[in-house]
């Protein structure tokens, strides 16, 4: 056993995701014999884009930072569909990944394959899409994931509950200000203690991926104002703490208090949110040689729950979902205007359908349906007030993404109603 | 201040424009002198045709000259006139704005103003001139270029006239980014002076309580709407095309073209070419109330233009909770979040985001009631208040 820690140690968790975008379809193409939904060319030139400008570099920066600092680990979430695409267009970013598996220093997280909103509207869909991720996972890296993070970090407590129930020992979440009330969120979590509605434990058992559930489960909170600083606010030439150096921000770190500064951000924050040329790499090349300097791990969420988790722990009580997106930290990014809440609408009534064709074509569409972007692209939040939001889209505006997702939707719904078996 | 027209004797956006800059500056508490030409057969009844507004000096100009002419259309109308008048007037249209600007710098010269201020190429002569006899700044609004007017292939003397007004004045005023960047390229105009300021829109903006989920479920067949003049600049062609392409899934759709122009009988041609003689409607022009009622009733409003400095009509639309699907080459695209803007050429997209709003409702729904609140900030006192700081900025002591 080490001496006993006086400054909290950092945990830092990449999200790794890309959709797939959809094509510029047209009224005709619904009902049309074999339309194609997918922009093959727009993905593969964003994946390369990406691959070239972040995954392919931070990964090989990472790798030499876990083989050379004995305290330095990381965590990543990679989605399904991100994982689909590697081996569509990026086999060498794939490779790149196994080998950060190899090390041992890198832990893996579960999530819903699809990058769903399907907890939101389908338990057994939501379960079942966790599973196919964690054997996907355990398939690729030969580790199976033990702490689940939910699509953009979407937190309830009946969230919690759920993943504890499918066997995970530890959860993540937005360390939101309203729901913290002045505690620390560097300090370990629990959710508060209730029982899951038995209909609810029945969809988890029959679907989920592990046999047992722990009898509790840890929730790590996200440090948004220390993520925040990395993940938005390092190129910001008005932001007060500009530039910010290695060593400034482990001041920062070590000031904050706590067991674990939980370090949550897109992996994307590395060359291509923030371009290599503000000095991105750098600053994360500096960060573990001064935290082997005093004596700062940086460990895995699994490591977290086993070294703080233990001793007393705070209730972090979430009525309502909250998730890491804007300001507002809850579902409004996705499911605020009318059009993005009744897209989902219509995909979810389809579920029913689509399951019982059992097409694997077909699942397999209106499961990429599901992912969260297409419903972030049709966010129309800062849209009144005029000001073209810059805004992080592939479409130009909420309404052509609507407009695209809109006759995906209709095909989809003619092909499943033309189906031979469920006639 | 020079204009062309205003209501209630106007043909396009830019009396609208003038009489809710003027509305607005009145609020801000700008007192305007308006100089306005008017043709002599009418001069006996002003009242009717004056600007309502008691605290605006109104100045009338005789003369010929109707907005949005060019030289054939001046050479039509003069040449309906006698003789002796048309020696009054100018026989064609250069001598004419020469006599236009003449009489109105005659008459002004006693008006003490702070800022000369005109609207558009055809005053903009009266405006430097007027402006060099008080010695005061000038302002040149611009509302729409020849560039605008003639898909970029201009008038060699109306472009001289333009370019000579932007240089003239102190400060040019753009009603878009779209046009500033006009200005910049095809003018020659230093960025640094022209200030955007984007028109307001005449109708209150509170999403009004159409009656439409009982009418509209009445109503046999979907209409979608096009109202401006029958010109290049509209686009019209382009409305039929997409016309057309609609037309080729959904045949029941019905396309009401409102407005008159010289493409009249190309338009008429063109519909039969395509076969859409069925569907398609000539009201020719309409009133504003028949406007109202025409936006009340459209599923869909579509404006096409080819290039439209502003589009005033796109606001009309908005405010009386019509989906708007507008042309990308727009100075209204700039300001319009809640809407379809495709450019124009692009004519079976357009009519896909038309076909998409037909058969969308929780979409339609959301464009009637969230377009028209996102343009409350677009209100004329508002956007005079810019212009009044224009004026306050020239006339600060140097």
């Amino acid at each position: 056993m080490q001496h006993k820690h006086s400054h909290p140690s950092v945990c830092f968790y990449f999200q790794v995701h890309q959709p797939y975008r959809l094509r510029d379809l047209r009224f005709g193409d619904v009902g049309a014999e074999g339309t194609e939904y997918f922009d093959e060319v727009k993905n593969r030139d964003i994946f390369r884009k990406v691959a070239e400008k972040c995954y392919l570099p931070a990964n090989k920066l990472i790798l030499d930072l876990v083989q050379q600092y004995p305290d330095f680990q990381v965590s990543y979430s990679l989605s399904g569909v991100f994982l689909r695409q590697c081996q569509e267009y990026g086999p060498d970013v794939l490779e790149s990944f196994k080998a950060l598996a190899q090390t041992g220093k890198v832990e893996f997280l579960a999530e819903t394959y699809f990058h769903s909103l399907s907890s939101l509207k389908s338990l057994s869909e939501f379960v079942e899409q966790v599973s196919t991720q964690v054997e996907l996972i355990e398939n690729i890296f030969g580790v199976r994931p033990r702490v689940f993070r939910n699509t953009e970090l979407i937190y309830s407590n009946e969230l919690a509950h759920i993943a504890r129930l499918m066997g995970f020992s530890g959860m993540l979440a937005e360390g939101a200000d309203h729901l913290l009330e002045g505690r620390n969120p560097n300090d370990p979590f629990i959710p508060p203690q209730f029982t899951l509605p038995n209909d609810v434990q029945k969809i988890v058992r029959k679907f989920r991926p592990y046999a047992k559930a722990p009898r509790n489960i840890s929730v790590l909170l996200k440090n948004y104002k220390l993520s925040d600083d990395v993940a938005f606010r390092f190129s910001d030439r008005s932001w007060i703490g500009y530039p910010l150096t290695a060593e400034r921000f482990t001041d920062w770190l070590m000031q904050s208090g706590g067991t674990s500064v939980n370090l949550f951000m897109d992996y994307e924050t590395f060359g291509e949110h923030q371009w290599a040329d503000t000095g991105i790499f750098d600053f994360l090349r500096s960060l573990p040689k001064i935290w082997q300097e005093r004596g700062i791990r940086a460990i895995t969420p699994s490591e977290v729950i086993r070294t703080h988790h233990r001793r007393f722990k705070h209730v972090y009580d979430a009525h309502t979902h909250v998730s890491w997106a804007d300001s507002e930290r809850d579902l409004s990014a996705w499911q605020e205007n009318h059009i993005q809440r009744s897209a989902l609408d219509a995909l979810f009534a389809l579920e029913e359908k689509v399951k019982a064709t059992r097409d694997p074509e077909l699942l397999d569409i209106w499961r990429k349906l599901q992912t969260s972007d297409h419903f972030y692209y049709m966010c129309t939040k800062y849209w009144s007030d005029g000001d073209v939001h810059k805004y992080f889209s592939p479409y130009d505006s909420p309404y052509e993404a609507y407009r695209r997702f809109s006759h995906a939707v209709c095909d989809l719904r003619e092909r499943v109603a033309r189906y031979p078996s469920h006639k | 201040m020079f204009g062309w027209e205003y209501p209630p004797l106007h043909l396009g956006g830019l009396g609208v424009a003038c009489q809710g800059l003027v509305q607005g500056l009145l609020k801000t508490g700008v007192q305007v002198t308006l100089v306005l030409p008017h043709p002599h057969t009418q001069s006996q009844e002003h009242d009717v045709i004056s600007p309502k507004e008691h605290t605006t000096h109104t100045v009338r100009v005789q003369s010929m000259l109707g907005p949005y002419m060019n030289h054939d259309q001046y050479f039509r109308t003069i040449s309906a006139v006698s003789k002796e008048m048309q020696q009054v007037y100018g026989h064609d249209l250069p001598e004419a704005v020469m006599h236009f600007t003449e009489t109105s710098v005659d008459l002004t010269k006693d008006v003490e103003a702070d800022v000369v201020h005109c609207h558009d190429w055809m005053t903009y002569g009266a405006g430097a001139r007027a402006a060099k006899h008080h010695n005061k700044p000038l302002v040149a609004h611009i509302h729409a270029t020849e560039l605008d007017r003639t898909n970029f292939s201009p008038n060699q003397w109306i472009y001289d006239q333009e370019r000579m007004g932007f240089e003239a004045a102190d400060r040019v005023i753009a009603v878009s980014q779209y046009t500033k960047n006009i200005l910049v390229e095809h003018y020659g105009i230093a960025a640094e002076k022209i200030h955007v300021v984007h028109n307001g829109s005449s109708e209150d903006h509170l999403p009004h309580n159409r009656v439409t989920s009982i009418t509209r479920t009445k109503k046999q067949e979907p209409m979608v709407l096009f109202l401006g003049r029958l010109t290049l600049q509209k686009g019209p062609i382009q409305f039929l095309e997409m016309a057309k392409h609609v037309h080729q899934h959904r045949a029941e759709v019905q396309f009401v073209v409102a407005g008159e122009g010289n493409m009249l009988g190309e338009m008429i041609h063109k519909t039969k070419e395509l076969a859409l003689e069925k569907n398609v409607t000539f009201l020719g022009k309409v009133t504003s109330k028949e406007a109202r009622k025409l936006y009340r009733t459209a599923d869909c409003f579509v404006m096409p233009s080819l290039s439209e400095p502003f589009g005033l009509v796109a606001l009309e639309a908005i405010s009386h909770g019509t989906p708007v699907v507008i042309s990308k080459q727009s100075g209204v695209s700039e300001v319009v979040g809640h809407g379809f803007k495709v450019d124009f050429w692009d004519t079976a997209k357009m009519a896909d985001c038309v076909l998409t709003i037909l058969r969308e409702t929780p979409l339609a729904q959301q464009l009637r009631s969230e377009a028209p609140r996102s343009l409350a900030y677009l209100r004329w006192e508002h956007q005079a208040g810019h212009v009044r700081s224009v004026y306050q900025d020239l006339l600060k002591p140097r």
